[in-house]
Order: C-alpha cells, then sequence, then structure tokens
C-alpha cells in the first residue's frame, strides 16, 4: 500500500505533468476564449469549447505514463500492479481536480456574468442541469476517460505491436458506424435522441466511468506482460 | 552457501531466434560478477529477465528464493538500469534521483550528492536534453547509491569518457568494500573491468560458454609464437583456441597453463611465449564457439 | 604493474613477498589490509583476499584477532630459500637458453657474470 502511494507521489515529483501544465493550458484557453468573446459585438450569451483544450491534454499524458514513466518505474524495481493502481490512482485525483477547477471557473462565471462580456466557457447549461455535481462528474469523466484512454492505447501498442492496435481502432470505427446505420434503418434516432436528453449531461458522464473502467481492465490485462 | 539468483535451463524464444537457450546459473551473494558477451549475445535479455522486466519463454527464475514476477518483496531489493533507460518525459536529474529515494529502501543521498558532483551532472536540466555521458552517469549514480542488494549495472557507462568510467570502477569498489552487495555488471569492455571481477560469466548466441572466477581463468590459456612447424608439433594434441600465421611465423593460443619446466622447454626451442589478457581469452572463446575449429593442428 | 596471464591473487601475493623481501616490509609489523590492497591495485577484494589466504598458508603472514594480518617472524629466512630453490629454475636456465641461441657456453657466461657483477657492486645501489 504504501509503494502505491508512492507511485503517485513519483508522477507527482515532476509538478508539471499533473497539475501546472493542465492548468497552464485551461487557463490559456480560457483567456484566449474570453478575449474573442470581448472582441464579438453581440449580446446574447456566447459559448466556447475551449473547456476541452485541456482534456486532449489528459490524453497525451495517459501516453506518456506508459511510453516513458512505466518504463521508468520499471528500472525503480515497482511491480506492474503497483504502478498501474498508482498511476490510476493520480489519474483520479488529477482528474479531480480538473473538476474542481470547472467549477470554479463555472462560479466565476455565474458570478461575473460571463466575465462581463456574457462569455461562457464552463456554465454550457447543459453540463450544469444537474447542478454543479454534475457538472463536476462530467469535466472528471471526460479528463479520467481521456487519460485512460491514451494509456490503454499505448498499451495495446506495446504488448501487441502497431497492428493490433490499428485493427482494434478500426473495429471500434466499424462497430461505431455499424451501430449508427442500424440504428438509421431501424428509424431509432428519435428515441436514441429522448434517452441522451433525458440522461443528461450527468448520465452519460456515467456511462462514461463505465467505459472508463472497462478500459482500466483492457490495460490492466495487457500490461501484465508488456515490457518495458 | 545459498545461491542469490538461481536459473535452470533458462530459454527465451522470439519468433524467428533464440535469444536465450538453456542457460543455468547460480550466483552466489556478496560477489562481482562480469557478464560478458557480444552486442547481441543475450546479456541485456538474460537481465531482464531476472529483473522481471521479461519474461522466459522456459525455465525458472529464483531470486532469493522465490520468482521475481509482480513480487515486491524482491524486486525491491534489486536494482536494474538499463542502458538505454527511459526517463518520465520533462524529467530531470533531480526528479530522477527523488524517485530512487523513494523507493530503493537503502538509498544513500550523501554518496549519491558526492557522485552528482564528481559526474558533473547538471541536476535541474532536462534528462532529454542530457548528453550520452550525462545520461550514463544518471543511471550509473542511480545504480550505486540505491545500495540495492543485487545492482544490476547494463553497460551503462556507454558514453561515459575513460577518466568518467574510471571514477565510475573507483567508487563501485570502494563501495562494494564499505558495504558488500551482488553486483552483476555487462560489458565488452573486457580488460577495463577483469581486475574488478571475481567471476566471469561469458554468453555467445544465448548460451553459457564461461562461467568460474576470474582468477582461475587467466592462466587458462597461452599463446606460442614461433617457426611454424615447430610451433605446430608443440600444439599438436592440445586444445587450439586461435592459430594465425605470418610467412614462416606462427602464432598459437592454446587453451591450458603451462608449468614452468614446460616453458623453459619451450623458451629452449625457440619460441616466444605471450600472454593471453581476459580480454583475448573470451573474444577467442567466443569466436571459437561461433566458428568451429579443426581439433588438430597440421 | 599487473601483469597478463597470470593470476591476479599469486601478483599481489609476489609483491607483498617482494616488500618483505627488500625490507620494506618488516617482520611483526602489519601487512597491508585486504582493502587497502584492493583499493591500492584497483582490484576486487575477494583476489585480494585470496593472495593473503595464501601467504598465511604459507606461513609467512598470520592473524593477529581483532588488529588484522601480521608479517610472520622468520618470513624473510622463508621467502629467501623459496626463491633461492626457485632461482635457478626462473632465472638460470632462461638465461642458459637465451645463451645457446647466441652461441655462448658455459665460461663465457661465467666470465660475462663476473664482469658485470663487479660492476654493479662498483657503483652503490
Amino acid at each position: 500500500m504504501r509503494r502505491i502511494l508512492n507511485v503517485i507521489r513519483l508522477q507527482m515529483i515532476n509538478r508539471q505533468t499533473f497539475i501546472w501544465t493542465p492548468l497552464i493550458v485551461l487557463a490559456g484557453a480560457t483567456v484566449l476564449s474570453i478575449l474573442v468573446y470581448a472582441m464579438i459585438p453581440v449580446d446574447t450569451p456566447k459559448y466556447g469549447g475551449a473547456g476541452q483544450a485541456p482534456l486532449w491534454y489528459f490524453f497525451a499524458i495517459g501516453i506518456g505514463a506508459m511510453s516513458y514513466t512505466f518504463p521508468f518505474s520499471q528500472a525503480m524495481s515497482i511491480t506492474r500492479r503497483e504502478f498501474f493502481l498508482g498511476t490510476m490512482l493520480t489519474a483520479v485525483l488529477a482528474s479531480a481536480f480538473m473538476g474542481v477547477l470547472f467549477l470554479i471557473g463555472g462560479g466565476i462565471e455565474l458570478a461575473t456574468g460571463g466575465y462581463g462580456v456574457n462569455g461562457y466557457v464552463f456554465y454550457l447549461d447543459w453540463l450544469w442541469e444537474a447542478g454543479p455535481l454534475g457538472a463536476f462528474v462530467v469535466y472528471f469523466t471526460l479528463a479520467l476517460l481521456l487519460f485512460v484512454a491514451g494509456f490503454t492505447g499505448t498499451t495495446i501498442f506495446k504488448s501487441w505491436g502497431l497492428t493490433v492496435l490499428t485493427i482494434v481502432w478500426v473495429a471500434l470505427a466499424l462497430v461505431i458506424v455499424g451501430l449508427g446505420a442500424l440504428v438509421t434503418k431501424l428509424e431509432l434516432w428519435g428515441d436514441v435522441w429522448t434517452t441522451v436528453v433525458s440522461l443528461g449531461a450527468l448520465g452519460l458522464a456515467l456511462w462514461g466511468l463505465v467505459v472508463v473502467a472497462a478500459l482500466m481492465g483492457v490495460s490492466f490485462l495487457a500490461f501484465r506482460r508488456t515490457v518495458p | 552457501m545459498t545461491a542469490v539468483i538461481e536459473v535452470q535451463n533458462l530459454s527465451k524464444r522470439y519468433k524467428d531466434k533464440k535469444a536465450l537457450d538453456d542457460v543455468s546459473l547460480s550466483l552466489e551473494p556478496g560477489a562481482i560478477y562480469g557478464l560478458l558477451g557480444r552486442n547481441g549475445a543475450g546479456k541485456t535479455t538474460l537481465m531482464s529477465i531476472l529483473t522481471a522486466q521479461n519474461f522466459e519463454t522456459s525455465g525458472t527464475v529464483r531470486v532469493f528464493g522465490e520468482s521475481p514476477y509482480e513480487n515486491a518483496r524482491v524486486l525491491s531489493r534489486i536494482c536494474f538500469v538499463r542502458e538505454s533507460q527511459k526517463y518520465p518525459d520533462d524529467a530531470t536529474p533531480r526528479h530522477a534521483f527523488a524517485a530512487a529515494r523513494l523507493f530503493f529502501p537503502h538509498w544513500d543521498q550523501v554518496f549519491a550528492d558526492r557522485l552528482i558532483a564528481e559526474f558533473q551532472v547538471p541536476l535541474k536540466q532536462r534528462i532529454k536534453k542530457l548528453s550520452r555521458g550525462q545520461l550514463s552517469a544518471v543511471g550509473v549514480i542511480i545504480g550505486l547509491a540505491s545500495r540495492a542488494e543485487i545492482t544490476f549495472f547494463d553497460e551503462p557507462y556507454l558514453g561515459l569518457d575513460a577518466v568518467a568510467r574510471q571514477i565510475f570502477y573507483d567508487r563501485l569498489l570502494e563501495d562494494y568494500v564499505e558495504h558488500p552487495r551482488t553486483v552483476i555488471l555487462s560489458s565488452h569492455l573486457i580488460d577495463e573491468v577483469s581486475n574488478l571481477i571475481e567471476k566471469v560469466i561469458v554468453i555467445d548466441n544465448g548460451r553459457i560458454i564461461l562461467d568460474e572466477d576470474t582468477d582461475a581463468v587467466r592462466d587458462r590459456a597461452v599463446t606460442v609464437v614461433g617457426d611454424a612447424a615447430t610451433v605446430d608439433d608443440w600444439a599438436a594434441g592440445r586444445e587450439v583456441l586461435h592459430r594465425e600465421t605470418l610467412g614462416r611465423v606462427a602464432s598459437v593460443t592454446v587453451l591450458g597453463s603451462l608449468s614452468a619446466a614446460e616453458r623453459t622447454e619451450l623458451t629452449a626451442s625457440g619460441l616466444d611465449l605471450a600472454p593471453v589478457s581476459l580480454q583475448q581469452l573470451v573474444v577467442r572463446l567466443t569466436q571459437r564457439a561461433d566458428n568451429p575449429l579443426k581439433e588438430e593442428v597440421h | 604493474m599487473i601483469e597478463e596471464g597470470k593470476p591476479l591473487f599469486l601478483q599481489i601475493a609476489e609483491h607483498i613477498e617482494d616488500s618483505i623481501l627488500d625490507g620494506s616490509l618488516a617482520e611483526e609489523t602489519q601487512a597491508p589490509s585486504t582493502n587497502e590492497l584492493a583499493a591500492f591495485y584497483r582490484i576486487n577484494p575477494a583476489t585480494a583476499a585470496k593472495g593473503v589466504a595464501m601467504l598465511t598458508d604459507k606461513g609467512v603472514l598470520y592473524k593477529r584477532r581483532g588488529i588484522g594480518m601480521f608479517v610472520a617472524a622468520g618470513a624473510k629466512d622463508l621467502l629467501l630459500g623459496e626463491r633461492r630453490s626457485a632461482f635457478a629454475d626462473r632465472y638460470i636456465d632462461p638465461l642458459l637458453a637465451e645463451a645457446r641461441t647466441l652461441g655462448l657456453d658455459a665460461s663465457d657466461i661465467a666470465a660475462l657474470l663476473v664482469e658485470r657483477a663487479a660492476r654493479t657492486e662498483g657503483n652503490p645501489a
């Protein structure tokens, strides 16, 4: 247990990776958005997707955790299980941190009426339908999902090679397209949309967590025999 | 003495190649082992499997009597820094050493600081941007300061210049004397390490071709030089490792040590004796293993 | 200092013997420790220990409990005896072999010996 906690400390030795860089990316994207909003001469609320910028960064650090930190952890004589659990815990903590930032951002936007220019990066209505907790879960899940996706993809790559990874990618795409075709064929889009709306952002986020768990399972299995 | 590492019939096969072929070894605690062999002979593969970073196709590995795979009890007592070790993205040496301090129970920060100064490692510069020598120094420092009961050094001094290498050998010996541990040092700079290592293991094409005390091996061979006919005459019936000729002069390297009487007899017949360094011996043994010679010399 | 082709521990032992013979390491004084030897020659301490063990077996060194290895009384004489018996094998036989190659006979060698001995004895070492 102590060693797993030490893995978290290991990941945090370089504060940049999990704390500063996402923060800077988020801050930068937000400031840019505010400037753009200020320049648009319209009074209706403006919404932007700057909030997703740090999420893609989480995808990158997921890749990095497997590509660089894992081989290093082997040199530190850490077992695979310790590394996996410690790294996932770190990702959870970092995602929670992002969630908190998201809430703070939303709070600021509410209080200042969109930075005085009626522009919103965080307080996107649909995401806050279920209240601040819901918004937190949404952002948390997105960050964690992207980290785990990067981590899992890289694990598959390292364990089984580029070919297998491509096959997995293509297979996933085919499944999605296939489902889409099926839904179109059976004219179920209306039902699909109703379900999405009733689930709301929070409901989707919870399903997202299920996907996260599945990905974690896959990467753990692949990872048991990865050579650094 | 109970072996600290016990390997039995270890084989590692990749699709088309056998990286390790029926390797059996028994390593005693507290000795410095030299793991010698050509590039691609299997040294790194062997060490990776011993540290559970890679997996055997068949055979057994026991470290401290247990299987090392996913075994924190065993792994926390060993240290293996690879030749081209990866470090976390954007990490600095300071980060790397801080990490080592977290995971190696016997980590000695004072020792590490001294080594950092001696090897002139820039602590705050990104590891990505370090020179090859500085990168090797980081690995060497982690291995030395870890004081891990079994420490592997996988040619970590590639990139270190002769001065830095000598610092490494000196500090390794000094620390080993004060704090004995089992050290496995892989190298192809054999003559440089020959005085350090107590035991020699030579691996070639995945097979162990020598596994002995260094001192026992040291007078294991002799080179006899002189008139080709006389030399060949003398070498008949002996195990020849290598033969070359230049005109009428032949130089033959033969396995077996000579008594003082035999030596006198040789010089009396006008032949010269040349010693065979450990490096030469290993090279010849390896060459012979790769290209089996005819036993008789005609 | 370290030559190839001869077991290291033997060479270490011989160096210690040399210092006993030339007087720089006196009887009943402390011999260099295994670790000191290892550091000085930059060799594995196990090898140094082997050399010391060999000398102990021969009776050249002995152990004083808690202090270290000491040169035994009579070690110098012991070594002199040993080296003198080996002298003929080590030095005379090769000399004769080379002399034969050069066509020098025993009386030629004797004359050379006397001449060279006079020269070195005349000049202080």
